[in-house]
């Protein structure tokens, strides 16, 4: 071999890799704490509204469905031929959030050009206790250890994304105390999601159909109405506000006279919603096109729909 | 070695964790069983270790599962296969516990164990184990047992063979269902190792109160029991000992004992031979296939390719074929789609012109059967068919609605479709390709989905191999190079995929003359003036540009060493320099690969 070794080597582990995470088997410990060390070098240089150019696929909540990501891939193009920017929310819920969210950091150390990856308000210390990835991550490690790198390097992911200066991206949606998009780049994001203030409500936030801010079903962010999306892009030269975060049947649903549009991309969410799941693919000519898809055929696993046993019925 | 990986913790600390409170430290200390009994060795491994062991059972489920999988394999740590006897007391007690899981490994280990033991120490210590247990008070022991005696058996002398035939016996009419279902699943291995003159006797006694078991569940296993039974008896003896057992079972008044007949009627009928399945069980499979439960027709249904078989072309035309027809249109969709996964077997099974006559219009209802899965089961199949009724056929009566398929909005059923097209290329011969699909296959290469996408561009190659380089110059080529100025670079990748794909196949010649200069005016990733002024978007895309630099890598092989020299090799050395990291690492890929071209060569 005439080659130079420090090119040829440089990737071969990652590589390798990313070839074991995509049949969803996770990495050890010891090489979760060495990839999410490089993640956190490549993402602390990410702004908090990271600026992507087109042509770019633009995703919604994964939530620990590894199957459904791989299904993703198939329908939208495997990385790094395809440009993606996922909207936050990799984990909980699913039984594999381990080896998504381990997948997709992973393909950001890798090509940090071709994949940007958001922060959504399950990207936290306080909620993956509740809903799973906590368990999960002691289920699979035997410890807390993986769970403790990965939340810490959450703190690190950028809040929000901007396509070609028309798109903004984000996994929530707006806040009371942001105007303009040098707000949300003012402020210091490396810390825990925080119970109120401008960060938790970029996480939290939902567009409602009633006008002005309302208070939020959920207990944090705020419901806001087609006028404060109407001045928000107007306000910061914007066409569109691309959001994830809540369930739709058809995996995406235009809001505010097409000024809001949600992005779910968790097909079947939490394995029996029985909603679509969908992507957006953004193009050279900034051409919008949404592709939906189903559920992923689940190798092994039985198909349980198969017969409702009479004590339901 | 496993012992230069895993270092060798100090054997106290991992004593100390099997007492732990934390399960999880619990579980990894007995994961590492083997390294505490190597550190140990072999003596205090069995003084200390094991009755260690024995005294802690009152664990975690979880823990004491990977306690019994542990000790299965265990015996080289304890000295050897002459004291293997001193793992089965800890085993025994796990055969007791509450949990299913550990029970069934701690049986399997146990079997693991007595295979590997003399003769002497199996009556010595292996039966009287089975006993004890088949003894037992609590009904875990007795549901244990009856997974040890075909282990016990063969080493027992005669007095001990007449005992543990009568215990076994007992077992089958325990009072207990759950000793009765484990008495049932165990009966074949059982009944394997017991000889010919006391099988008729005593087995065929015991399997007769179970086939008329009050409890379904128990009854239902016996079903499994006629076909490894069957196997153990002599043809003639078969047909009236099991074949009635079988007859009443497929009328049983549990649809679970009907749907195990059915799903195990192929071994049922290999059982009683095909002789007496064409007189004696066909009555039985038409009621199956019949069945008022749907899950029992979908077992049934799974089967009609295989028994067909069995049966040759008359008995099912005769017999069969009427009840497929009515499954074609069963209500249930799972019923047709099992249906719809065989049925193509039958053709060569009916020959030609009943397959015309009677099985294409069914083919062609579940073609078009509302449900994907059903669709998707004939496509896949469709070669099967050919094969019986010949090409011209198939294309008149079938290529219609594959057509229409070629456009289903599920992409696997497309996919399913493309990936059957080189073979019907084949079989269709060039002109009527050119006419029927030829447009679809370009269509494809313009899908929504990746997946599809990437199968069309491999479809593309396979045609140019069926039909050769000049037909691909004419008909493939020039479509494929136009589109290189696709607006979506998913699509610009696609053909650029294509490309590469292709070149092996159409040699150096067009590859220079024709797929390179493309290519290398790909590397700029600019679209024609014309697009500029009016789309207003000037492509440039990396990701167009890194794909580039791996097709040139792929024609490095095909294309001569100075047109590398002249075209390649600047094109790579130009995207070195690129603003984006990757196209530059792709790039230098190639470079690479140029190089050690020019030093082998």
């Amino acid at each position: 071999m005439s080659g130079n070794p420090a090119q040829t080597g440089s990737h071969g582990n990652l590589d390798e890799q990313i070839a074991q995470l995509m049949q969803c088997k996770p990495l050890s410990e010891q090489e979760v704490r060495v990839l999410c060390d490089k993640a956190k070098e490549i993402l602390m240089e990410e702004s908090n509204v990271q600026p992507v150019k087109s042509p770019v696929t633009i995703c919604g909540d994964i939530h620990g469905q590894f199957h459904d990501l791989a299904e993703l891939f198939r329908i939208g193009g495997k990385c790094p031929d395809t440009n993606y920017l996922f909207m936050g929310d990799y984990v909980d819920r699913g039984y594999y959030s381990v080896e998504t969210v381990t997948l997709l950091v992973a393909l950001k150390v890798r090509f940090s050009q071709r994949i940007t990856i958001l922060r959504g308000n399950h990207e936290s210390r306080q909620i993956t206790q509740v809903y799973g990835f906590y368990d999960e991550c002691l289920r699979k490690y035997g410890n807390a250890n993986v769970w403790k790198i990965f939340t810490d390097l959450f703190d690190y992911f950028p809040l929000t994304a901007l396509v070609e200066s028309e798109i903004f991206c984000l996994h929530g949606g707006l806040s009371p105390s942001i105007e303009t998009l040098d707000n949300i780049r003012n402020f210091d994001r490396v810390q825990e999601v925080p119970h109120e203030g401008p960060m938790c409500d970029l996480l939290w936030s939902d567009p409602d159909d009633r006008c002005g801010w309302g208070i939020s079903p959920r207990g944090a962010g705020y419901t806001f109405g087609q006028d404060i999306s109407e001045q928000f892009n107007h306000t910061n030269s914007l066409k569109l506000i691309a959001r994830a975060h809540q369930l739709v049947m058809e995996g995406y649903n235009w809001g505010h006279d097409q000024k809001v549009v949600t992005i779910f991309s968790a097909p079947n969410y939490c394995y029996r919603c029985g909603n679509m799941a969908s992507i957006l693919e953004v193009d050279d000519c900034k051409g919008h096109t949404f592709i939906q898809f189903e559920p992923a055929p689940r190798r092994g696993e039985p198909d349980v729909t198969r017969r409702t046993p009479d004590y339901f019925l | 070695m496993a012992m230069l990986d895993e270092p060798l913790y100090p054997i106290a600390i991992l004593i100390d964790e099997l007492k732990n409170e934390d399960i999880q430290l619990r579980l990894n200390s007995i994961r590492r069983l083997s390294t505490i009994a190597r550190a140990l060795g072999e003596e205090r491994t069995r003084k200390e270790l094991i009755p260690f062991l024995s005294e802690n059972n009152d664990d975690d489920d979880e823990v004491l599962l990977a306690m019994a999988e542990e000790l299965g394999v265990f015996i080289p740590y304890v000295g050897g296969v002459e004291y293997a006897h001193v793992l089965l007391p800890p085993l025994e007690t796990l055969c007791t516990v509450e949990e299913t899981c550990v029970r069934d490994k701690a049986v399997e280990s146990l079997c693991r164990i007595g295979l590997q033991m003399k003769e002497s120490e199996i009556v010595d210590w292996f039966v009287p184990l089975a006993k004890r247990l088949a003894a037992g008070e609590w009904f875990t022991a007795r549901v244990s047992s009856c997974g040890l005696f075909h282990i016990a058996y063969p080493s027992s002398p005669d007095m001990l063979k007449a005992e543990l035939r009568s215990i076994y016996g007992q077992l089958c009419q325990d009072d207990m269902p759950m000793v009765r279902r484990s008495a049932a699943s165990n009966l074949g291995k059982f009944a394997s190792t017991v000889e010919q003159s006391h099988l008729k006797a005593d087995v065929m006694s015991m399997f007769e109160d179970l086939t008329h078991d009050d409890q379904d569940s128990v009854r239902l296993l016996a079903v499994e029991g006629c076909a490894s039974l069957g196997k153990l008896l002599e043809p003639s003896e078969c047909v009236s000992h099991i074949l009635p057992v079988i007859i009443n079972f497929s009328q049983d008044k549990s649809w679970r004992v009907r749907y195990m007949v059915a799903n195990q009627l192929y071994e049922l009928s290999e059982a009683v031979g095909p002789e007496t399945t064409r007189s004696e069980l066909v009555p039985a499979y038409v009621r199956l296939l019949r069945d008022n439960e749907a899950e029992v027709r979908i077992a049934a249904a799974g089967k009609v390719t295989k028994f067909s078989q069995i049966l040759g072309p008359e008995l099912a035309i005769q017999h069969i074929l009427p009840c497929v027809k009515d499954l074609s249109s069963d209500s249930s969709q799972h019923v047709r789609s099992a249906l719809a996964s065989v049925i193509m077997g039958m053709a060569p099974v009916l020959r030609k012109d009943a397959t015309i006559e009677q099985l294409l219009p069914i083919f062609l209802s579940l073609l078009k059967d509302e449900f994907p899965d059903v669709r998707l089961n004939i496509i896949s199949k469709l070669d099967q068919v050919n094969q019986v009724i010949g090409i011209d056929l198939l294309s008149q009566s079938l290529l219609p609605a594959i057509v229409e398929l070629a456009e289903d909005k599920h992409w696997r059923v497309r996919l399913a479709i493309i990936e059957y097209i080189p073979l019907l290329a084949s079989q269709l011969g060039v002109r009527f390709f050119d006419d029927k699909l030829g447009a679809l296959c370009m269509q494809w290469l313009e899908d929504k989905v990746f997946s599809i996408r990437d199968a069309a561009a491999n479809n593309l190659k396979r045609l140019a191999e069926e039909f050769g380089p000049e037909w691909a110059m004419q008909h493939i080529v020039p479509q494929v190079l136009d589109n290189m100025n696709n607006p979506h670079y998913l699509y610009r990748m696609t053909f650029l995929h294509a490309i590469s794909l292709l070149s092996p196949v159409m040699g150096a010649d067009i590859t220079f003359q024709k797929l390179l200069p493309v290519i290398i005016n790909a590397s700029k990733d600019r679209p024609p003036v014309a697009f500029v002024t009016i789309i207003l978007c000037g492509f440039r895309v990396p990701n167009i540009k890194f794909n580039v630099a791996k097709v040139l890598q792929s024609f490095l092989p095909i294309v001569d060493s100075s047109v590398v020299e002249k075209t390649i090799r600047p094109c790579l050395v130009e995207l070195t320099e690129d603003p984006d990291m990757d196209v530059r690492y792709f790039a230098g890929q190639a470079l690479q690969s140029c190089d050690q071209l020019m030093i082998s060569g």
